[in-house]
Protein backbone atom coordinates (compact mmCIF):
# COMPACT_ATOMS: atom_id res chain seq x y z
CA UNK A 1 0.00 0.00 0.00
CA UNK A 2 1.46 3.64 -0.49
CA UNK A 3 2.28 6.02 1.71
CA UNK A 4 -0.27 8.33 0.46
CA UNK A 5 -2.74 5.86 0.77
CA UNK A 6 -1.87 4.74 4.34
CA UNK A 7 -1.68 8.69 4.90
CA UNK A 8 -5.46 8.80 3.47
CA UNK A 9 -6.91 5.77 5.59
CA UNK A 10 -5.42 8.08 8.62
CA UNK A 11 -7.68 10.82 7.55
CA UNK A 12 -10.54 8.78 6.89
CA UNK A 13 -10.66 7.09 10.38
CA UNK A 14 -9.73 10.44 12.47
CA UNK A 15 -12.45 11.88 10.53
CA UNK A 16 -14.53 9.09 11.56
CA UNK A 17 -13.92 9.32 15.54
CA UNK A 18 -14.86 13.48 15.16
CA UNK A 19 -18.18 12.97 13.67
CA UNK A 20 -19.05 9.68 15.92
CA UNK A 21 -18.11 11.19 19.04
CA UNK A 22 -18.29 15.02 18.18
CA UNK A 23 -21.46 15.05 16.47
CA UNK A 24 -22.58 12.28 18.35
CA UNK A 25 -22.58 14.17 21.34
CA UNK A 26 -24.60 16.61 19.71
CA UNK A 27 -27.26 13.86 18.36
CA UNK A 28 -27.79 12.41 22.28
CA UNK A 29 -28.06 15.83 23.63
CA UNK A 30 -31.30 16.45 21.42
CA UNK A 31 -32.07 12.91 22.48
CA UNK A 32 -31.69 13.77 25.93
CA UNK A 33 -33.76 16.37 25.96
CA UNK A 34 -36.59 15.07 23.36
CA UNK A 35 -39.51 16.17 25.08
CA UNK A 36 -38.71 18.72 27.46
CA UNK A 37 -39.43 22.62 27.23
CA UNK A 38 -37.23 24.81 25.54
CA UNK A 39 -38.88 27.60 26.65
CA UNK A 40 -37.79 29.71 23.22
CA UNK A 41 -38.23 29.63 20.15
CA UNK A 42 -33.72 30.19 19.80
CA UNK A 43 -33.79 26.67 21.97
CA UNK A 44 -34.11 23.32 19.41
CA UNK A 45 -33.37 21.16 22.33
CA UNK A 46 -29.23 21.70 22.78
CA UNK A 47 -29.40 24.06 25.95
CA UNK A 48 -32.85 22.30 27.20
CA UNK A 49 -30.65 20.93 30.02
CA UNK A 50 -28.21 22.96 31.03
CA UNK A 51 -28.27 26.03 29.29
CA UNK A 52 -25.05 26.73 27.37
CA UNK A 53 -23.65 23.76 29.48
CA UNK A 54 -25.25 21.74 26.91
CA UNK A 55 -22.96 23.46 24.71
CA UNK A 56 -19.84 23.15 26.29
CA UNK A 57 -20.84 19.72 27.02
CA UNK A 58 -20.57 19.26 23.53
CA UNK A 59 -17.40 21.01 22.73
CA UNK A 60 -15.48 19.30 25.81
CA UNK A 61 -16.81 15.98 23.38
CA UNK A 62 -14.86 17.62 19.95
CA UNK A 63 -12.30 19.23 21.70
CA UNK A 64 -10.95 15.76 23.41
CA UNK A 65 -11.76 13.40 20.19
CA UNK A 66 -9.64 16.16 18.46
CA UNK A 67 -7.06 15.95 20.71
CA UNK A 68 -6.62 12.21 20.99
CA UNK A 69 -6.79 12.10 16.85
CA UNK A 70 -3.91 14.83 16.59
CA UNK A 71 -1.88 12.80 19.22
CA UNK A 72 -2.53 9.48 17.80
CA UNK A 73 -2.49 10.16 13.95
CA UNK A 74 -0.72 13.85 13.54
CA UNK A 75 2.68 12.06 12.77
CA UNK A 76 0.97 10.07 9.96
CA UNK A 77 -1.25 11.71 8.23
CA UNK A 78 -0.49 15.31 9.78
CA UNK A 79 -4.45 14.74 11.40
CA UNK A 80 -6.34 17.99 9.28
CA UNK A 81 -9.59 15.72 9.68
CA UNK A 82 -10.70 18.83 7.95
CA UNK A 83 -10.79 19.84 4.12
CA UNK A 84 -10.95 23.61 5.27
CA UNK A 85 -7.57 23.01 7.12
CA UNK A 86 -5.87 20.75 4.09
CA UNK A 87 -7.00 23.21 1.26
CA UNK A 88 -5.55 26.40 3.62
CA UNK A 89 -2.35 24.64 4.23
CA UNK A 90 -2.27 23.89 0.37
CA UNK A 91 -3.00 27.17 -0.57
CA UNK A 92 -0.16 28.84 1.56
CA UNK A 93 2.05 26.32 -0.46
CA UNK A 94 2.39 24.16 2.53
CA UNK A 95 0.54 20.62 1.19
CA UNK A 96 0.74 19.44 -1.95
CA UNK A 97 -1.46 19.90 -4.85
CA UNK A 98 -1.71 16.37 -5.91
CA UNK A 99 -2.62 15.08 -2.05
CA UNK A 100 -5.16 17.44 -1.52
CA UNK A 101 -7.97 16.10 -3.33
CA UNK A 102 -6.84 12.23 -1.97
CA UNK A 103 -7.17 14.23 1.64
CA UNK A 104 -10.47 15.72 1.15
CA UNK A 105 -11.87 12.79 -0.50
CA UNK A 106 -10.91 10.50 2.75
CA UNK A 107 -12.37 13.15 4.88
CA UNK A 108 -15.40 13.24 3.50
CA UNK A 109 -15.76 9.54 3.64
CA UNK A 110 -14.70 9.51 7.23
CA UNK A 111 -17.52 11.97 7.78
CA UNK A 112 -19.99 10.08 6.53
CA UNK A 113 -18.74 6.51 8.10
CA UNK A 114 -18.71 8.08 11.51
CA UNK A 115 -22.64 9.12 11.49
CA UNK A 116 -22.63 5.38 9.70
CA UNK A 117 -21.46 3.95 12.99
CA UNK A 118 -23.25 6.50 15.43
CA UNK A 119 -26.59 5.27 13.28
CA UNK A 120 -25.90 2.10 14.40
CA UNK A 121 -24.73 2.27 18.02
CA UNK A 122 -27.41 4.61 18.51
CA UNK A 123 -30.24 3.44 16.80
CA UNK A 124 -33.07 5.45 14.38
CA UNK A 125 -34.13 7.82 17.25
CA UNK A 126 -30.46 9.57 16.85
CA UNK A 127 -31.09 9.73 13.08
CA UNK A 128 -34.69 11.03 13.66
CA UNK A 129 -34.37 13.22 16.58
CA UNK A 130 -31.06 13.87 17.05
CA UNK A 131 -30.47 14.21 13.12
CA UNK A 132 -26.38 12.70 13.30
CA UNK A 133 -25.58 15.77 15.28
CA UNK A 134 -26.00 17.67 11.77
CA UNK A 135 -25.42 21.42 11.65
CA UNK A 136 -27.86 23.59 10.52
CA UNK A 137 -28.03 27.51 11.09
CA UNK A 138 -30.68 28.07 14.47
CA UNK A 139 -34.29 29.97 13.94
CA UNK A 140 -33.75 33.55 13.11
CA UNK A 141 -30.27 32.77 11.80
CA UNK A 142 -30.07 33.77 8.40
CA UNK A 143 -27.89 32.48 5.33
CA UNK A 144 -25.43 35.28 5.77
CA UNK A 145 -25.09 35.37 9.27
CA UNK A 146 -24.17 31.75 9.11
CA UNK A 147 -21.38 31.99 6.93
CA UNK A 148 -20.26 34.41 8.70
CA UNK A 149 -20.35 32.83 12.58
CA UNK A 150 -18.42 29.43 10.63
CA UNK A 151 -16.44 32.10 9.07
CA UNK A 152 -14.87 33.71 11.95
CA UNK A 153 -14.69 30.30 14.14
CA UNK A 154 -12.91 28.78 11.64
CA UNK A 155 -10.62 31.57 11.12
CA UNK A 156 -9.48 31.09 14.96
CA UNK A 157 -9.36 27.90 14.17
CA UNK A 158 -6.77 27.87 11.48
CA UNK A 159 -4.90 30.88 13.72
CA UNK A 160 -4.29 28.61 16.75
CA UNK A 161 -2.97 25.68 14.32
CA UNK A 162 -0.80 28.35 12.31
CA UNK A 163 0.69 29.31 15.51
CA UNK A 164 0.86 26.32 18.12
CA UNK A 165 1.85 23.96 15.16
CA UNK A 166 3.03 25.32 11.65
CA UNK A 167 5.25 27.73 13.13
CA UNK A 168 8.82 26.44 13.95
CA UNK A 169 8.87 28.90 16.70
CA UNK A 170 6.01 27.23 18.66
CA UNK A 171 6.85 24.54 21.86
CA UNK A 172 6.43 21.10 20.92
CA UNK A 173 3.81 18.98 22.10
CA UNK A 174 0.69 21.97 23.21
CA UNK A 175 -0.68 21.20 19.50
CA UNK A 176 -3.37 18.60 20.03
CA UNK A 177 -4.26 19.92 23.87
CA UNK A 178 -4.77 23.79 22.35
CA UNK A 179 -6.18 22.83 19.16
CA UNK A 180 -8.95 20.56 20.65
CA UNK A 181 -9.50 23.11 23.16
CA UNK A 182 -10.15 26.05 20.71
CA UNK A 183 -12.77 24.33 18.87
CA UNK A 184 -14.43 23.29 22.33
CA UNK A 185 -14.69 27.12 22.53
CA UNK A 186 -15.59 27.81 19.19
CA UNK A 187 -18.60 25.37 19.74
CA UNK A 188 -19.66 26.49 23.14
CA UNK A 189 -19.83 30.45 22.01
CA UNK A 190 -21.61 30.01 18.56
CA UNK A 191 -23.09 26.31 18.35
CA UNK A 192 -26.29 28.37 18.88
CA UNK A 193 -25.83 29.98 15.77
CA UNK A 194 -25.20 28.01 13.17
CA UNK A 195 -23.77 24.98 15.00
CA UNK A 196 -19.78 25.71 14.92
CA UNK A 197 -19.26 22.81 12.50
CA UNK A 198 -16.31 24.70 11.44
CA UNK A 199 -15.32 21.82 9.17
CA UNK A 200 -17.02 20.49 5.70
CA UNK A 201 -16.22 17.00 6.34
CA UNK A 202 -17.70 16.82 9.66
CA UNK A 203 -21.63 18.26 8.64
CA UNK A 204 -21.20 16.06 5.31
CA UNK A 205 -21.14 12.74 7.25
CA UNK A 206 -24.36 13.44 9.17
CA UNK A 207 -26.43 15.33 6.47
CA UNK A 208 -25.51 12.20 3.68
CA UNK A 209 -26.56 9.74 6.57
CA UNK A 210 -29.75 11.40 7.26
CA UNK A 211 -30.63 11.34 3.74
CA UNK A 212 -30.11 7.66 3.10
CA UNK A 213 -31.42 7.01 6.88
CA UNK A 214 -34.80 9.19 6.73
CA UNK A 215 -33.70 12.20 8.83
CA UNK A 216 -34.44 15.81 7.56
CA UNK A 217 -33.09 16.84 4.36
CA UNK A 218 -30.38 19.67 5.40
CA UNK A 219 -28.79 19.67 1.69
CA UNK A 220 -30.09 23.31 0.95
CA UNK A 221 -27.55 24.85 4.17
CA UNK A 222 -24.51 22.64 3.23
CA UNK A 223 -22.89 25.85 1.19
CA UNK A 224 -22.64 27.41 4.70
CA UNK A 225 -20.16 25.08 5.74
CA UNK A 226 -18.32 24.75 2.90
CA UNK A 227 -18.27 28.83 1.81
CA UNK A 228 -17.83 29.96 5.64
CA UNK A 229 -15.21 27.37 6.94
CA UNK A 230 -12.84 27.25 3.87
CA UNK A 231 -13.17 31.31 3.64
CA UNK A 232 -11.97 31.48 7.64
CA UNK A 233 -9.19 28.98 7.01
CA UNK A 234 -7.25 30.45 4.20
CA UNK A 235 -7.62 34.13 5.23
CA UNK A 236 -6.47 33.07 8.62
CA UNK A 237 -3.33 30.86 7.36
CA UNK A 238 -2.50 34.10 4.87
CA UNK A 239 -3.14 36.17 7.62
CA UNK A 240 -0.85 34.08 10.22
CA UNK A 241 2.19 34.71 7.58
CA UNK A 242 1.27 38.17 6.90
CA UNK A 243 1.81 39.28 10.39
CA UNK A 244 4.42 36.50 11.77
CA UNK A 245 6.72 35.52 8.78
CA UNK A 246 9.12 38.92 8.43
CA UNK A 247 8.95 38.70 4.61
CA UNK A 248 9.38 34.59 5.00
CA UNK A 249 7.26 31.94 5.83
CA UNK A 250 6.51 31.37 8.84
CA UNK A 251 6.90 27.57 8.74
CA UNK B 1 43.13 6.37 26.80
CA UNK B 2 42.57 2.74 27.96
CA UNK B 3 39.72 0.68 27.28
CA UNK B 4 37.80 0.46 30.94
CA UNK B 5 36.15 -3.08 30.28
CA UNK B 6 39.46 -4.81 29.22
CA UNK B 7 41.29 -3.24 31.89
CA UNK B 8 38.44 -4.76 34.08
CA UNK B 9 39.20 -7.81 32.93
CA UNK B 10 42.80 -7.22 33.86
CA UNK B 11 43.78 -6.79 29.92
CA UNK B 12 44.85 -3.63 28.59
CA UNK B 13 43.96 -1.98 24.98
CA UNK B 14 44.00 1.77 23.77
CA UNK B 15 40.04 3.33 23.76
CA UNK B 16 38.47 3.99 20.00
CA UNK B 17 35.45 5.57 21.44
CA UNK B 18 33.17 6.84 24.22
CA UNK B 19 30.38 5.65 25.73
CA UNK B 20 27.83 8.48 25.48
CA UNK B 21 25.80 7.44 28.69
CA UNK B 22 28.52 6.76 31.19
CA UNK B 23 31.90 7.88 29.26
CA UNK B 24 33.61 4.97 29.70
CA UNK B 25 36.30 4.37 27.25
CA UNK B 26 35.79 1.40 25.08
CA UNK B 27 38.01 -0.58 22.82
CA UNK B 28 36.60 -1.59 18.84
CA UNK B 29 36.18 -5.05 20.72
CA UNK B 30 33.52 -3.22 23.63
CA UNK B 31 32.32 -0.10 21.88
CA UNK B 32 28.83 -0.75 20.26
CA UNK B 33 27.54 1.41 17.09
CA UNK B 34 24.10 1.93 16.24
CA UNK B 35 22.42 4.18 14.07
CA UNK B 36 19.57 5.84 15.16
CA UNK B 37 16.57 6.63 12.58
CA UNK B 38 15.70 10.26 12.30
CA UNK B 39 12.02 11.86 11.87
CA UNK B 40 11.41 15.31 10.62
CA UNK B 41 8.16 17.04 10.00
CA UNK B 42 5.21 15.94 12.30
CA UNK B 43 1.83 17.45 12.88
CA UNK B 44 0.00 19.20 11.13
CA UNK B 45 2.26 17.17 8.06
CA UNK B 46 3.46 13.68 7.67
CA UNK B 47 6.60 12.79 9.29
CA UNK B 48 9.19 11.68 7.12
CA UNK B 49 11.81 9.54 7.71
CA UNK B 50 15.34 11.52 7.26
CA UNK B 51 18.06 10.14 4.89
CA UNK B 52 20.67 10.83 7.53
CA UNK B 53 20.61 8.48 10.69
CA UNK B 54 22.39 9.56 13.82
CA UNK B 55 25.34 7.32 15.17
CA UNK B 56 25.24 6.49 18.86
CA UNK B 57 28.12 4.28 20.77
CA UNK B 58 27.08 2.72 23.64
CA UNK B 59 29.06 0.29 26.34
CA UNK B 60 27.93 -3.29 26.66
CA UNK B 61 26.39 -1.92 29.83
CA UNK B 62 24.42 0.75 29.13
CA UNK B 63 23.49 -1.30 25.74
CA UNK B 64 22.36 -4.06 27.95
CA UNK B 65 20.36 -1.48 30.37
CA UNK B 66 18.69 0.42 27.63
CA UNK B 67 17.28 -2.57 25.86
CA UNK B 68 16.14 -4.50 29.57
CA UNK B 69 18.89 -7.26 28.64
Amino acid sequence: MSDLAKRCIAELVGTALLVYFGAGAAAVTLMIAHGTGSGTPFNIGIGALGGLGDWLAIGMAFAIVIAAVIYALGRVSGAHINPAVTIALWATKRFPAGETGAYIIAQLVGGALGSLLFAASAGMEAVTIGGLGATTPFPGIGYGQAVLAEAIGTFVLMLVIMGVAVDKRAPPGFAGLVIGLTVGGMITTTGNIAGASLNPARTFGPYLLDSLLGGPDLWAYFPIYIIGPILGAVVAAFFYDYIAGEGSKAA
Amino acid sequence: MKCYVCAREGRSSDAVAICIVCGMGLCREHAIREELEMWEGGYPFPAKRAKAKIPRTLCPECYNALYGK
